[in-house]
């Protein structure tokens, strides 16, 4: 079997870091490049944090491009408070060596994809303003992506960030909107699927088993967003929102994917970035996305520990 | 006396190729490149149009690049009924033998910024995109800058697309928010002042006594612009929007400015696109533009003009 060929626009984060560790874990998937944007943090200690955690995977061969330090419109929103200052939880990773591409990451995404049209897919696990920009700057680029996978929105669930929104997308709603509508063939990873991959205290404790420099860095970094979770929820568990964006090449059948015609709220009222999908066709337009809308939330979540036990075993002992 | 170096962001549409005609035509500024935008015309057909229009006036060599097609997030709206099908009215160029630069609009604009920090003016003319994409691919332009001359907006004035908004600002009112809050230094050229800028038939008619290509470019161009004016708006002549704003970065006494802070309503309701100025101080936020609020629309007219006649002698 080939390995999928990804690229992915990330703000990393905690689980954006957790995800390059599955993505890295997956032989059906061949990780390609990051782009970074703000987001969970600024893009500067984003694209840091891209690099420390490839150096310390000893992947640093897979280029890092550094993109926009700001949303398309509103102001920057960045969740410090869940992912820790330095937005790896407690993790200390040393300062990275390598340094970013020398690409902007909008001119990064737009030359990679029209490279090979058709040939990589990209998943979004950050707010979509660097493929919302690229997309105005090079509207080909819409038909170049293989396919698009995105982490954001909420759809029949509660929000993250305000009552209605999802932190990615509310971060920047008219990115989204864009992106929403550009013609790319979108898979959403909505929180009404992530809330369902809970990665509990005990699973975190169970992979110290392998007494690894990895699981050790899985613990510091997501303590943060533990007891995050915990002081708001009082559940003992974190979600593994980005991860599951890679469900869709290394476990499909664990997702119902629907697909309908996806919107988001651009209009500043109290349902800013809230995102809904026009189940009955009121809205008369065709589908544009195919949207998660369950998950056999605990097999994804073993399968993400088997990943991490043996990467754990293999890389890094 | 050094040269203003200036580049015009546009969307060429009639008013524009008559700032474009006055920047080629007037000693205090250096022309250093036309970026194409969507708005009057599509990026395409602006920018057939702009490199046309350098060629009837000798001035192949000024770089021309294409810029967005698309605004940042509404979507798109053009202008045929306003500017003809191709833009320039009932004029007929010939195809330029010219092509535009390989670099995107947004990417000139960076570069040419960036390597001359101060010295760069920009004359955007068009909808914003192009300069708000650069902005946020490149925050550094905002110091890189010299100064941001801006033809949109309706102040006290109504609009000429919605009731309340300007076309410019209606097209992209995304891109507008992203350069009004860039806090590059902006002066802004609403319709306040625009429309008291009105090219009759007689000033026409002044430009064709001088014999040469560019005489009846303007009056073929006019004509078509003159009749939707009369048709929609009920003005007699035309509006000339795009080359007040041009002609404001070497003659700066031609209007009377306030500074506000002034803000775009992206809210999607009826006053989408609307721009206004807080003249009271109700938001407690600074200015962040000068804004022209007063013109001697005569003494504009007689120097545009007066500068047409001088172009056209100069090529003929």
């Amino acid at each position: 079997m080939t390995p999928k060929r990804i690229i992915i626009d990330t703000d990393p984060g905690v689980d954006d870091a957790l995800t390059f560790l599955l993505a890295l874990a997956s032989p059906e998937i061949q990780l390609e490049a990051l782009t970074i944007t703000q987001g969970n943090v600024t893009v500067e200690r984003g694209t840091r944090n891209a690099l420390a955690v490839l150096e310390f995977l000893g992947e640093s061969h897979i280029p890092v491009a550094q993109g926009t330090s700001l949303p398309m419109v509103g102001p920057l929103l960045a969740s410090g408070h869940v992912h820790g200052s330095s937005g790896l939880g407690n993790a200390n990773l040393p300062e990275p060596t390598t340094k970013p591409a020398s690409h902007h990451a909008i001119d990064y995404l737009i030359e990679r994809f029209l490279a090979e049209p058709g040939e990589i897919s990209l998943f979004a696990i950050g707010p979509l303003t660097n493929v919302a920009l690229a997309i105005r700057k090079e509207p080909r680029l819409a038909s170049a992506v293989k396919e698009l996978v995105i982490m954001g929105g909420a759809i029949r669930e509660g929000g993250n960030i305000t009552p209605q929104a999802e932190f990615n997308i509310y971060a920047d709603p008219h990115a989204a909107h864009v992106v929403f509508h550009s013609g790319i063939p979108i898979t959403l990873i909505p929180l009404d699927v992530t809330h369902k991959c809970m990665l509990y205290t005990k699973d975190i404790q169970r992979l110290q088993k392998t007494n690894s420099p990895i699981s050790r860095f899985i613990e510091d970094a997501t303590a943060v967003y533990l007891e995050f979770t915990k002081e708001k929820t009082d559940i003992d568990g974190c979600a593994l929102h980005d991860p599951l964006t890679l469900a869709t090449v290394i476990a499909p059948e664990l997702l119902t994917l629907e697909e309908l015609y996806v919107d988001v709220d651009i209009s500043s009222g109290p349902s800013m970035g809230s995102t809904f999908a026009d189940f009955y066709g009121n809205t008369g337009k065709p589908v544009n996305i195919k949207v998660a809308l369950d998950v056999r939330g605990k097999e994804f979540v073993e399968l993400f520990l088997e990943r991490m036990e043996n990467l754990s075993n293999s890389a890094l002992r | 006396m050094t040269k203003k170096r200036i580049i015009i962001d546009t969307d060429p549409g009639i008013d524009d190729s008559l700032a474009i005609l006055l920047a080629l035509a007037s000693p205090e500024v250096q022309l250093e490149g036309l970026t194409v935008v969507h708005g009057n015309s599509s990026t395409e057909q602006g920018t057939i149009n702009a490199l046309s229009i350098l060629e009837l006036a000798g001035a192949s060599d000024v770089p021309v690049a294409m810029g967005c097609e698309l605004p940042l997030v509404q979507p798109s709206l053009l202008a045929p009924e306003t500017h003809g099908n191709t833009g320039l009215g009932y004029a007929n160029l010939p195809n330029p033998g010219s092509k535009p630069i390989v670099q995107n609009g947004c990417d000139f604009l960076i570069e040419q910024i960036m390597s001359n920090p101060g010295e760069i003016t920009l004359v955007a003319v068009g909808p914003l995109t192009n300069i708000a994409l650069a902005l946020r691919q490149e925050p550094r332009i905002v110091q890189a800058v010299k100064e941001v001359f801006i033809m949109g907006g309706a102040i006290r004035h109504e609009g000429n697309t919605t009731p309340l908004a300007e076309f410019n600002t209606y097209v992209d009112p995304h891109a507008a928010h992203i350069v009004y809050h860039s806090g590059m230094p902006i002066t802004l050229t609403p319709l306040d002042v625009t429309y008291q800028c009105i090219l009759l038939a007689d000033d026409v008619a002044r430009i064709m006594q001088v014999g040469s290509d560019i005489p009846p470019f303007i009056e073929a161009a006019t004509r078509f612009y003159m009749e939707f004016h009369d048709e929609y708006q009920g003005i007699q002549g035309c509006v000339i929007n795009d080359p007040l704003t041009l002609a404001l970065t070497f003659a700066p006494e031609l209007c009377d400015y306030e500074e506000y802070y002034v803000d775009v309503d992206i809210s999607g309701g009826v006053s989408m696109g609307k721009t206004f100025a807080d003249f009271y101080k109700m938001t407690g936020k600074p200015a962040n533009m000068k804004v022209a609020l007063g013109v001697r629309p005569r003494d504009f007219i007689k120097l545009f003009v007066e500068r047409m006649q001088v172009l056209s002698r100069r090529i003929s």
